[in-house]
C-alpha cells in the first residue's frame, strides 16, 4: 500500500486540473470494477455493478494549489490560492506548474509573520525579466506544491495526503471487496477544496441510497493543539459532525456497529471547522443518507501532512466491511 | 390547546440541529390535529399536508424546528466535559447555564467559570472563548466516560417565564414560535376554503446552514413558498433601523430574496383586514430558510414573515404572543386567496 500512497500523493492535480491524477487512479481501478466513466466536472466514476442498494464512495482527488495572476517587471509571478492555502504555510515552498515549470514562493519583507498575505508573496521561477518569464508561463496557470513521501517511525508524511489518502483507501477497498449485492460507485471527485463541487454534481447524477466520504480530519495530539478528540494511531475516525454535515444518527451508529462487530479500532470525530464531500451528497435532491470515515492527520494543508499507517488500514477494513453489509435497514 | 400552551410545550421540547427527533414528533402531533396527513421525512423535516379543494397548486410553509445547542468534544481527566457549539452562540451567554447532556441517559450539568476573585486582573474584562468553557456534572470521571461519548448532544435546561402583557421568555423561541404560527394558520384554515394544497413544514438543520428546507423543497416542488422565522425585536441599545417592536404585528419582509408581487399581496391582505404588521427590508438573502427555498429546483417565489423577538440566541428569547396570532390570520387569508392572485404572477 505504501507504494500506492507514494505514487498518488506525488502526482499533480490541484482543483480544476485533475487530469494527471485521474489517469493514474483509473489505471489502478480498472482491474477492480465493471465500468469506468468520467462526467462533465471531471469526476472519475468507477462502478461495481449490483442489484441491491446504491452506495457512493467519495474521495476527492484534487489538492490545494496556486494560480498565477500577474508577472512583474522583474519576472516574478504574483499568484492566488486554489483552495485553503495559508500564506504562512506556503512560504518558501516549491511549486510545479501544469506545464512543468518549477518555482519557489518568496515574500516581500514583512515585520511580522502574522501580517503575511498573498499580496506580499510571489513565485520565483528564475526568470531574468518579464519578457523571459512570459515565455515560460502565462497568467492563469495552475500550480501544485511538491514534496516527497517519507516515513517517520510508524507514521507517513507527504503533501496532499488530503485527500489522496482517501483515494488510496478507496482503491484498496475496491481491491479487497468480496461479492456483494450492493451497487457501488467509487467516485474520485474533483474541486472539493474549492467548495465540494465535484461531489455535488456526481451525487445528483448517480442518486445513491448512501454516500460515504473518505477524507482526512484534524488531530488533537500535538503540543497545545486545539481541543479535539481525534488522535493518530487510535483507529479510523467515524464522523459525528463537521461544518458541512451533521451525520444522521443511524448512519453513524451503523458504522460503529460494523466496526465493533469486526473488531476494527475506531474513534468518534467532532470537527468544528472544515467540510467534506458528505455535506454535498447529504443535501442532494430530496436528501441522501451520508456519513464519513476519516483519517486523523496532523498539519493539514501543509506540504507535510502526517498520519498513521494503522489508521489507514483500519479505514480500509471498515470501508470494505460497510460496503459488503446489507444496508436496507439504513435507507 | 391555547396558543400559549402550544408554545410552552414546543419550547420545552428538545431538538438541536441534527437531533430533532423529539421535537419533530411533537410538531407532527400538533400538525395532525388539522392536517390530512402529518409525517417526517428522512431529514427529520415534519410535513403537515392539508388538501385543497382543486389541488391546482401547492403552497409550502417553512418554519425551522431545530434549536441551537452544543456537542460533546472532549472529557478531561477529571470528568469535566468540553464542547463545541452547534449553531451561533454568544460565549457570554453560556457561562452559568444549566444544561442537559443526552448521553446513554439524560445527565444534568452546569457550565461553570472561574470565580472573579481568582481571575487575573487582565482576564476580568475578557470573554472566555467557547473552547475553554466546560460542563460540570458532579459525576466521577469513570461514570462520565461510561455514559457520555464524543458527539453526544447538549441542550440548555432552563424553564421559560410568562412575563406581563402577553410577553413570554424562553429558550428556543427561535424558532418554535414560528412553528406555532404554522399550527395556528392550519387551525384558521379549517374555517376557510382553499383551492391549493398546503404543506406545513417544520424544517430541520436551519441553524447550521438552512439545510433541511433545501431537500424538502426539492421533494415538494411548491408553486409558492412562505417562510416564518423570528426577527430582531426592539431592545435598549439595539440599532433602531434593524429592530421591530413587540406587539405591533409580525414583519413582512422585502428584498431580493422575496417575491415583490406576492409580498405586496400579503400587505394588502393585512391592510384590508386591519391586522397590524411591520415592514422589514433585507438588502441581501439572509440566514433564513428563504435563502435556500428561493433557489431550490427551478426556483420558488418566496414571501417571509418574522416574529419580533428580543435577546435572540439566549435562554430568555422574548416575544409577544399576540404577534403570533396576528400573523396566522394574515397567512390563512393569503392561502385562501393564493390561487386567485397567483394568476397575475409574472415569471
Amino acid at each position: 500500500m505504501k507504494n500506492l500512497i507514494k505514487e498518488i500523493v506525488e502526482t499533480f492535480g490541484p482543483s480544476g486540473r485533475e487530469d494527471d491524477i485521474r489517469e493514474k487512479i483509473a489505471g489502478y481501478m480498472k482491474a477492480y470494477v465493471d465500468e469506468i466513466k468520467q462526467d462533465s466536472m471531471g469526476n472519475l466514476i468507477c462502478i461495481k455493478k449490483g442489484k441491491g442498494p446504491k452506495i457512493m464512495v467519495a474521495a476527492h482527488m484534487d489538492e490545494i494549489g496556486v494560480i498565477t495572476t500577474h508577472i512583474t517587471k522583474k519576472g516574478f509571478l504574483r499568484f492566488s490560492s486554489v483552495g485553503g492555502v495559508s500564506p504562512v504555510r506556503c512560504l518558501y515552498q516549491r511549486v510545479v506548474f501544469e506545464n512543468g515549470v518549477k518555482g519557489v514562493i518568496g515574500t516581500e519583507p514583512v515585520d511580522k509573520l502574522s501580517k503575511l498575505d498573498f499580496d506580499k508573496l510571489f513565485i520565483d521561477i528564475g526568470a531574468k525579466d518579464r519578457e523571459e518569464a512570459q515565455k515560460m508561463i502565462k497568467e492563469g496557470t495552475f500550480g501544485a506544491f511538491t514534496n516527497q513521501y517519507d516515513e517517520l517511525n510508524d507514521l507517513m508524511v507527504a503533501k496532499s495526503m488530503d485527500d489522496r489518502i482517501g483515494c488510496a483507501v478507496a482503491i484498496k477497498a475496491a481491491e479487497k471487496l468480496k461479492k456483494t449485492d450492493n451497487e457501488i460507485y467509487f467516485v474520485f471527485t474533483t474541486q472539493e477544496e474549492v467548495g465540494l463541487r465535484g461531489a455535488k454534481v456526481s451525487a445528483y447524477n448517480l442518486e445513491p441510497d448512501l454516500g460515504i466520504a473518505i477524507d482526512v480530519t484534524g488531530s488533537g495530539d500535538t503540543p497545545e493543539a486545539p481541543k479535539m478528540p481525534m488522535k493518530l494511531r487510535n483507529g479510523v475516525a467515524i464522523k459525528v459532525k463537521d461544518s458541512s454535515v451533521l451525520v444522521p444518527k443511524k448512519v453513524k451508529d451503523f458504522f460503529i456497529q460494523v466496526a465493533e462487530k469486526n473488531h476494527i479500532d475506531y474513534q468518534l470525530e467532532v470537527l468544528q471547522y472544515g467540510g467534506t464531500d458528505a455535506g454535498a451528497i447529504n443535501l442532494t435532491k430530496s436528501g441522501i443518507m451520508a456519513g464519513v470515515l476519516s483519517i486523523p492527520t496532523r498539519y493539514i494543508h501543509s506540504v507535510s501532512e502526517v498520519l498513521a499507517e494503522s489508521d489507514v488500514k483500519a479505514t480500509v477494513t471498515l470501508l470494505t466491511k460497510i460496503l459488503e453489509s446489507d444496508i436496507k435497514n439504513l435507507i | 390547546m391555547k396558543t400559549l400552551e402550544i408554545l410552552k410545550s414546543l419550547t420545552e421540547s428538545s431538538g438541536i440541529s441534527g437531533d430533532e427527533q423529539e421535537v419533530a414528533e411533537l410538531v407532527r402531533k400538533f400538525f395532525s390535529q388539522n392536517a390530512d396527513k402529518a409525517y417526517l421525512d428522512k431529514f427529520k423535516n415534519v410535513i403537515g399536508y392539508k388538501k385543497g379543494i382543486t389541488s391546482e397548486g401547492k403552497i409550502m410553509f417553512a418554519s425551522h424546528i431545530d434549536q441551537i445547542g452544543m456537542m460533546v468534544n472532549k472529557i478531561d481527566k477529571n470528568g469535566f466535559i468540553y464542547f463545541v457549539p452547534i449553531g451561533g452562540h454568544d460565549p457570554r451567554v453560556l457561562v452559568g447555564q444549566n444544561v442537559l447532556i443526552f448521553g446513554k441517559e439524560k445527565i444534568k450539568g452546569v457550565i461553570g467559570s472561574t470565580p472573579p476573585h481568582l481571575q487575573k486582573k487582565e482576564d476580568q474584562n475578557k470573554v472566555t472563548p467557547i473552547e475553554n468553557l466546560y460542563i460540570d456534572t458532579g459525576l466521577k470521571k469513570e461514570f462520565v466516560e461510561k455514559n457520555v461519548s464524543v458527539g453526544d448532544t447538549i441542550v440548555f435546561d432552563t424553564a421559560g417565564a410568562e412575563l406581563q402583557n402577553n410577553n413570554m421568555a424562553s429558550q428556543a423561541m427561535d424558532n418554535r414560535a414560528g412553528v406555532v404560527v404554522l399550527v395556528e394558520t392550519l387551525n384558521e384554515l379549517t374555517k376557510m376554503k382553499h383551492n391549493w394544497d398546503v404543506f406545513m413544514v417544520g424544517t430541520s438543520q436551519e441553524e447550521v446552514g438552512v439545510r433541511g428546507v433545501s431537500t424538502c423543497t426539492y421533494e415538494i416542488k411548491p408553486d409558492v413558498g412562505v417562510v416564518i422565522d423570528v426577527t430582531f425585536g426592539y431592545s435598549p441599545g439595539a440599532k433602531k433601523h434593524k429592530v421591530y417592536k413587540l406587539n405591533k404585528g409580525g414583519t413582512i419582509a422585502s428584498g431580493p430574496n422575496f417575491h415583490p408581487f406576492l409580498t405586496k399581496k400579503l400587505k394588502e391582505i393585512a391592510n384590508e383586514w386591519e391586522i397590524p404588521f411591520q415592514s422589514s427590508f433585507a438588502a441581501r438573502p439572509g440566514g433564513t430558510d428563504a435563502y435556500s427555498m428561493q433557489i431550490s429546483g427551478e426556483g420558488v417565489p418566496v414571501v417571509q414573515m418574522g416574529i419580533p423577538l428580543r435577546y435572540m440566541h439566549t435562554t430568555v428569547e422574548t416575544l409577544n404572543i399576540k404577534d403570533i396570532k396576528r400573523m396566522a390570520k394574515i397567512l390563512a387569508i393569503f392561502v385562501s386567496n393564493v390561487d386567485d392572485f397567483y394568476k397575475e404572477v409574472k415569471h
